[in-house]
């Protein structure tokens, strides 16, 4: 596995990775897309033998220009769409932010919350615990009896992040989970993954920025279906 | 399937509470069987004259009810998967399980079908009376289950709201006119064309004051059961 030295601009912790096994290993990920109708239509192959590691620890990033397949690549490990070929083997809960919210419009950031802690199967203590912090790390407690429909979309993007992160899984995917984020939110979330980090949380984040990537241990650049290391 | 009954059960009771928060769905719910019921009488039995059927009077407002349950079972049940898929597949992913998140859509949407007939139901009660409210009850809320199936089917297939909603509809005017008591016969085609045929006919001998046969409620009961179990599949 190529390792890259870890680097930590939030100055929380340090990597554990060299000592431990990958807690995510997606190995030569293979996948297409038909276009137009068919018979007509070509298929049009995205990943090509993708293949990334993320250790307990980790803070990594994937990279690559847009419709380079890093959005794909999240759902086929998330389990969200089928890959043709390929290996996904992941070792703990996932937690996962979606580019978009996805949410239900007219239910509340309350029952929002509610309905994921169930799905989570987090018991009423747990639940109300990592509902109160997460509430507390993002700021957005007083949109609570708020519907979704009537949030801004910066605080859509609050509880889109916040549902990934209820049940403090051993592997979080976030794809791009700052867009529509302030300058103080958004140093606020690099601060959240910093000290999940350090708890041993294997993050894989989505970014394109090149501010983020001194925050990040590693990073994979999608680029013509496979990943490169750097 | 082993189903744990509290995450599913409040998924359910918050996917009901979701639909009841939009002011057109309770509008609806409230406002289109009535139409149907009362519009029923004088526009279905001269549509089954001219094809052919026998569909008049009180049989003929029996049958508004039974579609303005299934209009409006078919539309919720398309409009609650196509808005709400993909955050259900979060759900699902998040733990709940794909088969928990389609019972509990299916258990929301089911409730609303059951608002929907209870609506039509006193609708026609206070319209024309019936003889015999058990077997009229029965018969609406199988057709609205048959078309509470084939939306969210739809729904399931069909991602584009448009082509949806009008496949939906297609659907819809298809069974209307190719069902009982608007066509001859009960043979070929318009077997096929019509899924709440059976649903219909139950309908149809109740609102004219008369009973069904086993058959029919065994037919009607498999066209139900059938409809559900697809729609579970494909969700």
């Amino acid at each position: 596995m190529n390792r890259a030295p870890t680097l930590n601009a939030a100055g929380v912790g340090s990597s554990t990775r060299s000592e431990t096994a990958p807690i995510l290993r997606v190995s030569e990920v293979t996948k297409s897309f038909r276009h137009g109708l068919w018979p007509f239509g070509a298929r049009v192959a995205v990943l090509q033998g993708a293949s990334l590691e993320v250790g307990p620890g980790e803070l990594v990033g994937l990279v690559g220009e847009n419709g380079s397949g890093k959005s794909t690549l999240m759902q086929i490990i998330v389990g969200l769409l089928k890959r043709d070929g390929g290996t996904v083997e992941l070792d703990g809960a996932l937690g996962y932010c979606p580019q978009l919210p996805e949410l239900w419009d007219k239910l509340t950031v309350a029952e929002h919350l509610q309905m994921f802690a169930a799905a989570y199967r987090l018991d009423d203590a747990t639940a109300k615990a990592s509902t109160d912090r997460l509430l507390e790390e993002l700021g957005f407690a007083r949109y609570l009896d708020y519907r979704v429909e009537a949030l801004s979309g910066g605080t859509r993007q609050k509880l889109n992040l916040a549902l990934a992160l209820l049940h403090e899984p051993q592997v979080l995917l976030l794809d791009e989970p700052y867009a529509g984020f302030d300058w103080e939110t958004y140093l606020r979330f690099w601060e959240m993954s910093a000290a999940r980090r350090a708890d041993g949380m294997a993050i894989l984040i989505v970014s394109h920025l090149l501010g983020e990537r001194e925050r990040l241990d590693r990073i994979y650049t999608l680029k013509d279906g496979r990943c490169i290391s750097s | 399937m082993h189903l744990e009954l509290k995450p599913t059960g409040q998924a359910a009771r918050l996917f009901v509470r979701e639909q009841l928060r939009s002011p057109t769905t309770l509008v609806l719910l409230l406002v289109l069987p009535v139409v149907f019921v009362t519009a029923a009488a004088a526009v279905l039995g001269p549509f089954a004259t001219a094809l052919g059927g026998s569909a008049s009077g009180h049989a003929a407002t029996a049958l508004g009810a039974g579609w303005a349950a299934a209009f409006l079972a078919g539309a919720l049940g398309f409009f609650q998967t196509v808005s709400s898929r993909e955050a259900d597949q979060r759900l699902a992913l998040a733990g709940l399980g794909a088969g928990h998140t389609a019972v509990a859509r299916l258990a929301s949407a089911f409730t609303l079908a059951l608002a929907v007939s209870a609506t039509a139901f006193l609708a026609l009660w206070a319209h024309q009376g019936m003889i015999h409210p058990a077997h009229i009850a029965l018969a609406i809320l199988a057709f609205a289950s048959i078309y509470l199936a084939i939306g969210i089917a739809v729904g399931a297939v069909v991602r584009d709201p448009l082509a949806g909603s009008l496949a939906v509809v297609f659907i819809f005017i298809l069974d209307v006119f190719s069902g009982p008591g608007m066509t001859k016969s009960a043979h070929g085609l318009s077997m096929l064309l019509s899924p709440s045929r059976k649903a219909a006919e139950l309908l149809l001998s109740a609102g004219a004051g008369q009973h069904s046969s086993t058959n029919n409620w065994i037919a009607a009961a498999i066209s139900t059961t059938v409809a559900i179990t697809v729609a579970l599949s494909v969700f």
